[in-house]
């Protein structure tokens, strides 16, 4: 196991995407899409903040699993 | 290659036939619920996130998926989960982008928006490449029903005399027909609450072949010590070997494939536009993502992992004829005993019916509103503004649906010669999907895209998507991420990368070059010879399509990449240029309410009035009939004012019933108060739409 089969496709997959993502997380503030005076809009916007998290961190505990447990 | 065959036992068939009649008759009671076309189609935009959310589980969890990830996890371990954990990236641009805009501007398909964004050419487009998406999305769902399905068949039977030899094509005919006729009565509400049971039938089938084979190598800590350190790893390495790769599958599915499934997918985004509201679709699409999503990468890639924790316990358990694709099936049959085994089976032809049915519906619909309705127009035998003959609206979507179940087999021999199902996924995701992503993507987004980028980005793209297609170690390779070259499929993957690359090109220099291209086609407009002008490169730009699909598709050798290349160019800027001569684009209209820059104004514009979004309380009221035929829903001043509402405020009314999921509801307007605290008065039209039960209490909330 090398670089190549373990963090490369990790650190590929989240700043590659997370590209994207943040790109889209602008867009939608500042074409005011979301609403951040809105309960409900600002709840959207911490669960889209949570999911970009909550799946590096299943990735990243499932690689580590794989390499030392 | 040898097929394996009769592996299932009488008890299995019976099984298995006794779900499928079961299934039809199911969804075929739900047609009692077809009012309409909005009925049919879209379910009568009415229920709530678990209900959509469950049954974007069965349209997502498709027997493809249990066919081709149980082959990968096979191969390859725990990353074959990669394709069902990649889908965040793209969220914020749907939830707060796509889902408003396509609810509140009361499109029907994806190709109608393009009409109102850009221009009716740009909607015939989008529609051929719609259809082609969803046919060949139907295609490949048959593939696998027949690969899983043939296993279990004996090579020939006897029937009166006749002989007849089983083949995959006769198992799918037979399967389409099935699967046709549920949804041509059915509808959209039959696919959801089919879609309701066959979900719950999909994490059942799949949890259970993935606990009988931990259970079977003698628990999780034999099995997680029997897997080698790569099969646990849950990305793949980064660029080889050539079908299964992370940075082959990030640009193709983290990218394109998602987008697709969120954003082109007319199935899914029927589902959203099922659901009650907004919030509710975006609640639907989180969970969705967040949670069931993970869970489906176990229930689909778990035959496959526990069948590679098997083997390397008894290499001999399995029969050398197998292949990648029959993993699941004959893991199944070596873990469950008869009739589980039927039941397994049975979970894989719900998945099929639930993805293919939700695929047919989402082309009768494009039919009807994209194909029909403008060819009706067209003809002058109807008009834009008159509304829609319901009665033959619902028939021409019948016989589209079946039209299109036999288009969708006849789509399967372009997918047979692919290795794996999961290959030739791949394929057709990374082929179709670049140039509506990047229609759909830059509509929505950018508002100074205009109908010559699109409809560059269409013609233009293609065929360089098509020059990439026969030149791949010229174009592809060069950014292929050192992923190895396969000659008979070259680059599955990579390909993604560089449609996308080429498209996003020939849509921005058109669009950043708008005020040169108004000059140069004022001055045509302005010289004699100027349509002259203008048929020649309408003739050159045909031409040069022409070549382009000779070259890569017939594979005829009649000129070098250099040449074509060139002349690709130039045509991409005809195109660009036609378009901005003969379409008619007023930018200012044209974008207000249909790009994520405006959303509020879409929403006014849905409520027809100006916005109330003061938060108010949900209330609990019981209704009597009024006798006139208002479209508006009468309650009395407290309740209007616990709802935070006015006179004119949009308001959805339902059972209390929350299991039921919105199916009794519907969307009104509120009334003149009147004095009866805990009343609501409604007309007849609600009670038979929204299918209110006398006596039983209703629940009403503030929608905008």
């Amino acid at each position: 196991m090398n670089f190549f089969n373990t963090w490369l496709p990790f650190i590929y997959l989240y700043v590659g995407g997370g590209i994207f993502f943040l790109a889209g997380m602008i867009l939608i503030r500042k074409a005011k899409s979301i609403d951040m005076r809105l309960k409900q809009d600002q709840f959207w916007w911490k669960a889209l903040i949570f999911g970009f998290f909550y799946f590096a961190l299943i990735h990243a505990f499932l690689i580590f699993a794989a390499l030392y447990l | 290659m040898e097929q394996l065959t009769n592996i299932g036992s009488q008890i299995d068939w019976i099984v298995l036939v006794i779900y499928m009649i079961t299934m039809l008759l199911f969804g075929t009671y739900f047609a009692k619920y077809n009012n309409d076309t909005n009925d049919f189609f879209f379910g009568g935009r009415r229920f709530t996130w678990w209900i959509i959310a469950m049954s974007i589980v069965a349209t997502g969890i498709s027997s493809h998926s249990f066919v081709k990830y149980s082959a990968m996890g096979f191969k390859y371990g725990f990353s074959s989960s990669m394709s069902y954990i990649n889908d965040w990236f793209f969220v914020p641009f749907f939830m707060f982008g796509w889902l408003p805009i396509i609810v509140y501007s009361k499109i029907r398909s994806i190709p109608e928006y393009f009409e109102r964004r850009f221009s009716p050419s740009a909607r015939f487009l989008v529609t051929i490449l719609q259809l082609l998406y969803l046919v060949g999305y139907v295609g490949i769902g048959f593939l696998t029903m027949g690969k899983a399905i043939l296993p279990l068949m004996p090579e020939s039977f006897t029937i009166l005399g006749f002989e007849i030899h089983v083949t995959l094509m006769g198992l799918i005919w037979v399967t389409a027909v099935i699967t046709g006729v549920y949804i041509t009565f059915g509808g959209q509400t039959a696919v959801i609450f089919t879609d309701l049971v066959q979900g719950v039938m999909l994490l059942l089938a799949g949890f259970l072949v993935f606990g009988l084979g931990v259970a079977y190598v003698g628990g999780w800590g034999s099995f997680w010590d029997l897997l080698p350190m790569s099969w646990k790893m849950p990305l793949a390495n980064f660029n080889s070997p050539a079908e299964f790769n992370s940075v082959g599958v990030f640009w193709e599915d983290a990218i394109a494939g998602s987008v697709g499934f969120l954003f082109m997918n007319m199935g899914l985004i029927m589902r959203f536009m099922a659901a009650k509201n907004v919030h509710e679709g975006r609640k639907a699409a989180a969970i969705n993502i967040l949670f069931m999503l993970p869970v489906s990468a176990i229930v689909v890639g778990g035959g496959g992992w526990v069948a590679k924790a098997m083997l390397v316990q008894n290499p001999s358990l399995l029969p050398a004829t197998v292949q990648a694709d029959q993993i699941f099936v004959v893991i199944s049959r070596i873990l469950a005993g008869p009739g589980v085994f039927g039941f397994i089976i049975a979970a894989i032809a719900a998945a099929l019916m639930s993805t293919v049915a939700t695929l047919l519906n989402a082309t009768a619909a494009i039919w009807v509103n994209d194909v029909d309705r403008p060819i009706r127009i067209w003809l002058k035998k109807t008009k834009k503004e008159e509304p829609v003959d319901e009665k033959r609206a619902m028939l021409i979507a019948r016989i589209a649906t079946v039209a299109f179940t036999i288009l969708g087999v006849l789509a399967v021999y372009a997918f047979a010669s692919y290795p794996t199902i999961y290959q030739a996924h791949a394929f057709f995701h990374a082929t179709l999907t670049p140039p509506l992503m990047i229609a759909i993507f830059f509509g929505i987004f950018w508002k100074k895209f205009t109908p010559a980028g699109l409809i560059t980005t269409v013609i233009g793209g293609i065929s360089l998507m098509l020059l990439g297609h026969k030149f791949p170690l010229e174009l592809i390779a060069p950014i292929a991420h050192g992923t190895p070259y396969e000659a008979a499929h070259p680059f599955t993957y990579m390909s993604a990368l560089y449609n996308l690359i080429v498209c996003s090109a020939v849509a921005v220099i058109p669009t950043l070059m708008q005020n040169q291209l108004k000059k140069l086609v004022k001055g045509i407009k302005n010289l004699s010879s100027g349509q002259s002008i203008m048929i020649f490169m309408i003739v050159f730009s045909t031409v040069v399509v022409m070549i382009d699909i000779l070259v890569s598709i017939f594979d005829f050798n009649i000129l070098p990449l250099n040449i074509l290349m060139t002349v690709t160019l130039i045509m991409a800027a005809f195109v660009s240029i036609i378009t901005s001569f003969y379409v008619k684009y007023d930018a200012e209209s044209q974008t207000t309410g249909l790009t994520i820059w405006s959303i509020h104004k879409a929403k006014e514009w849905f409520k027809g009035r100006k916005l109330n979004e003061r938060e108010g309380e949900k209330i609990i009221v019981n209704w009597k009939e009024a006798d006139d035929d208002k479209d508006e829903l009468s309650f009395s001043k407290n309740d209007i004012k616990k709802m935070s509402a006015e006179v004119g405020d949009l308001v959805y009314i339902s059972d209390t019933r929350k299991w039921m999921g919105g199916l009794k509801s519907c969307h009104s307007v509120i009334g003149e108060p009147h004095e009866e605290e805990g009343i609501v008065y409604m007309r007849k039209k609600h009670i038979t739409n929204g299918l209110f039960v006398k006596f039983k209490p209703l629940e009403a909330e503030k929608e905008m």
